[in-house]
């Protein structure tokens, strides 16, 4: 067996010794990512090219260590946590954050994994072109991780999510060798090996450069606020517009709880006094946008808006935008920790669901509040808690599975963005059967048949050939 | 509140981090570097860590010796986690071990007019003389010290200006143009003896405690009255609007209270701003927010209302991020400011200005040191309404 001292050597060769790190403090702040789960690393490594790459995981996968991709560890589902058998290389993309080519006319770039989500749609901007998907981290969450993760956002209602806009990843399997998966053709010849690849969770190797499509910014947006009395009207409104024929960009619901944390921090003129606000995004050419708008505002206030409002400038927009988008560490400001769940559930069963999910988290005394993308029913409940309480994970953690559980019965599904990484992973068995596990474990197997990269995420078994990581590792903390 | 058992901070103010990470795009030293250990949310996981046993060891104090102290992700940061706050308390508790005696012996210096000005002369000397040797040029980047300094006389008692350390040795005419300003709004300014000759924010920052309050405590009695006390430059102002806190008395608060930032104070009466004479050619302007301005003293806006009659404002595109001066860090951490720096300054020239307008002392002799062309907001409205001060 490779020591760590072996290991670290052929890291520091392949690298640059002061690119690979063992400092115990430096390992901790790597242990996890914006999750409550902690995991523990054994290496973290800066690599600068596809080649330091390829070589990094090279020496891992030599030693038979687990490794583990991270970007700038903004995830919520605990993905870039380092578990393993042995604790993990993490191979941190942070310092690959070039943009390498932008071909305006084609609306493609090629892009290292680090580069920032938001940075990508600034440096595209004055081409009238922006990376559409949008997660609410966006201002620090790397296109890398939007590939592993899959990720979505408010405006991936319109657009569509990260998926529709990767058109080609060279990727660094799992063995270290190199390879590009997809192609720039609109209909690459072979199996579709990259729309395996694109939310794959860091479980089939490690992107290294990216080709992503760049969309149009729109002409011309206008952005509305309705407020409700009720969650349920809200609701009911949401399923309203999208059945009167219109897709808004955006259609996302805030609840009362989480209207007063976020304008205590913008201070963008959110109603406090709303049960629900609604955010609605329409784009499009400025002829028709007049109407949109209008049958909009109409569908809303026939379910029951007490007001609507239109933004009325850049920065009215932006400020909505902003408070939407900082909601979730905005609950800080109600205690110091949240348990931000992520499941979907189809549009016409929101109303029931979010009832019960209000009741459980009654049931189980816990704060609760809700903000997401109402327009594609994908759920975020969040609840907010003091972990220092004695007793209150054993409560968050009841609640949570009761909320999961209550979304698939209703039809839904785990995860609508976030991934299952390591928070959801035992929860699978609840929407797949053994044979629909198997045939995900095969595909995974066939990219990495060591099972070292990112271990024990994602499928309830490592990987048919990983038996034994049934049971999360001693040391993880959820 | 509930003390660390290690670092003396406020337990819950430390907890109030969600670890989400929003802050990271905001970070100078993320940005320059990707690494955690360079990050706000890496800097109070280490707090927590020392906090629950770890050792406060090398590692720890690099990881808190290399943060600006900007607070541009209490900006960022959504939960509001006080960041400027948790910092300074953990540096409080390693100050022993990470300010090492000539940083010590540096600041003392600021706290002695005269010995500053006797030094300032003597090295005014030694570099047109080419005296100084290179290595310290680079590390401390300083501007051309004058030889001689201005005159700089009171007008009168409306407000007091604090003329502070650095900026009246080495920058004097500013506080001339300043005055000169003023007294065109029909504003008679008080100057304070030499008890306001250090605001402490330096040794704040340090987590030279102690000595801070001290210093403070001398100010606030240099600067007596009811009178509005008006700062022209932003790091020293920020540091006196945290008295309050420093101190933790009613008096400390009472004082910050009375502290403006001059383009703030100003802004709320530009009505009464003298007209730019006939003659004077608008500049394209662009501004440049000092990180204490923006996310200390959220007065960022004030200084485009003072300007915008005398020029054509530029915005630059990066949210206001840090020069990379941050007072005594480019001198501390010289390669990882001018990593911090080089990116700002491709932002100012993409920019396009023909002049950029810093009301920071720190900031404006740290981007002139890398060519680009800085002025004082009050130098530019001095200049535009005829009133600037003989250089
Ligand atoms: S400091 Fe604030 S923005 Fe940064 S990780 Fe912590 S909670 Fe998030
Ligand atoms: S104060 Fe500035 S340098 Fe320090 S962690 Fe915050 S943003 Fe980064």
């Amino acid at each position: 067996m490779t020591t760590d001292g072996d290991l670290v050597a052929q890291l520091r060769a392949a690298l640059s010794p002061e690119r690979v790190r063992t400092d115990p403090m430096e390992l901790g702040l790597y242990a996890r990512d914006a999750s409550m789960l902690v995991g523990r690393a054994s290496v973290v490594c800066f690599p600068e090219s596809t080649e330091e790459v390829a070589a990094a995981v090279a020496a891992c996968a030599r030693a038979g260590r687990p490794f583990v991709a991270r970007g700038s560890g903004t995830g919520l589902a605990g993905g870039a946590t380092p578990v393993g058998d042995e604790p993990p290389v993490v191979i941190v993309t942070t310092k690959m954050n070039r943009i390498l080519d932008v071909d305006a006319d084609s609306r493609v770039a090629w892009v290292q994994p680090g580069v920032l989500n938001l940075d990508l749609s600034r440096a595209v901007a004055h081409f009238g072109l922006h990376f559409a998907p949008d997660p609410s981290s966006q201002q620090s969450c790397s296109v890398g991780g939007n590939v592993a993760n899959n990720s979505g956002g408010p405006h991936c209602l319109l657009y569509g999510v990260t998926n529709a806009h990767i058109l080609a990843v060279e990727v660094v399997l799992p063995d270290g060798q190199v390879v590009v998966l997809g192609g720039l053709d609109p209909e690459p010849d072979g199996l579709d090996l990259r729309g395996a690849f694109v939310g794959s969770e860091g479980t089939m190797g490690i992107a290294t450069r990216i080709a992503v499509r760049l969309t149009p910014l729109p002409p011309t947006v206008a952005t509305l606020l309705a407020d409700f009395p009720t969650m349920a009207d809200a609701a009911r409104a949401v399923t309203a517009v999208i059945a009167a024929g219109v897709v808004p960009a955006a259609l996302e619901m805030m609840d009362a709880t989480i209207v007063e944390v976020v304008e205590a921090f913008v201070h963008a003129g959110f109603p406090t006094d709303a049960a629900a606000v609604l955010l609605v995004e329409v784009d499009g050419l400025s002829g028709g946008l007049a109407v949109v708008t209008d049958v909009v505002t109409s569908v809303l206030a026939r379910h029951g808006a007490r007001a609507v409002r239109v933004a009325a400038d850049a920065a009215e927009r932006a400020a909505w935008w902003k408070g939407r988008k900082s909601a979730f560490g905005a609950v800080a400001r109600i205690a110091p920790n949240y348990y931000l769940h992520d499941c979907v559930v189809p549009r016409t069963h929101l109303v029931e669901v979010l009832e019960q999910v209000s009741r459980i988290c009654a049931e189980q005394d816990l704060t609760l509040g809700n903000v997401f993308h109402a327009g594609d029913g994908n759920l975020h409940p969040l609840i907010v808690f003091d972990a220092r309480v004695p007793g209150v994970l054993e409560r968050v953690h009841a609640a949570g599975a009761a909320i999961v559980e209550a979304c698939v019965a209703a039809g839904g599904s785990l995860s609508g963005e976030h991934g299952i990484g390591l928070e959801k992973r035992d929860a699978m068995p609840l929407v797949f059967g053994p044979a629909d596990l198997r045939a995900q474990a095969h595909l995974r197997d066939a990219f990495d048949p060591a099972g070292l990269c990112n271990p024990a995420k994602v499928l309830p078994r490592g990987g048919t050939r990983c038996a034994d990581v049934a049971d999360l590792p001693e040391g993880v903390w959820i | 509140m509930t003390r660390g058992r290690v670092l003396p901070l406020d337990l819950d103010e430390l907890a109030a981090c969600v670890s989400c990470g929003l802050c990271l795009a905001h970070c100078p030293t993320y940005r320059a570097t990707g690494e955690e250990t360079r990050s706000p949310r890496g800097r109070i996981a280490a707090m927590r860590a020392v906090e629950a046993g770890a050792e406060a060891g090398p590692s720890f104090l690099d990881i808190l010796g290399t943060c600006v102290v900007c607070r541009a992700c209490e900006t960022a940061c959504p939960s509001s986690v006080p960041f400027g706050h948790l910092m300074e308390a953990s540096r409080q508790a390693v100050a022993d071990r990470a300010v090492p005696w000539w940083q010590r012996l540096a600041y003392r210096t600021l706290e002695h007019p005269r010995l500053l000005a006797a030094l300032t002369a003597a090295g005014a000397v030694a570099q047109r003389a080419h005296l100084v040797p290179g290595s310290l040029r680079r590390r401390l980047s300083l501007p051309e010290l004058p030889l001689r300094r201005a005159r700089l006389a009171a007008t009168g008692g409306d407000v007091w200006l604090l003329t502070g350390c650095v900026m009246d040795a080495w920058q004097r005419p500013v506080h001339a143009d300043t005055v000169a300003v003023l007294a065109a709004m029909g504003v008679g300014v008080a100057l304070p003896g030499p008890g306001a000759a250090c605001c402490g924010a330096l040794h704040s920052h340090a987590g030279l405690h102690g000595r801070a309050a001290t210093l403070a405590r001398r100010v606030m009695a240099a600067l007596p009255g009811p009178a509005p006390v008006l700062v022209d430059s932003a790091g020293c102002g920020a540091a006196l609007k945290e008295y309050g806190h420093l101190l933790g008395t009613a008096e400390g608060a009472a004082f910050s209270a009375r502290v403006f930032d001059i383009q703030e104070w100003i802004a709320a009466r530009a009505d009464l701003l003298p007209a730019p004479m006939p003659s004077h050619r608008r500049l394209r302007i662009a501004v440049q927010d000092p990180c204490h301005l923006r996310h200390v003293q959220k007065a960022e806006s004030h200084v485009r209302t003072v300007l915008r009659p005398y020029g054509e404002l530029v915005e630059l595109t990066d949210e206001g991020r840090c020069c990379g001066a941050g007072g005594a860090f480019s001198a501390l951490q010289p390669e990882l400011a001018r990593t911090i720096r080089s990116e700002k300054t491709a932002v100012i020239d993409a920019a396009g200005a023909d002049v950029v307008a810093s009301p920071n002392p720190g900031c404006a002799m740290w981007l002139a040191a890398a060519g680009v062309e800085v002025r004082h907001p009050m130098e530019i409205v001095a200049a535009a309404a005829g009133l600037a001060a003989p250089r």
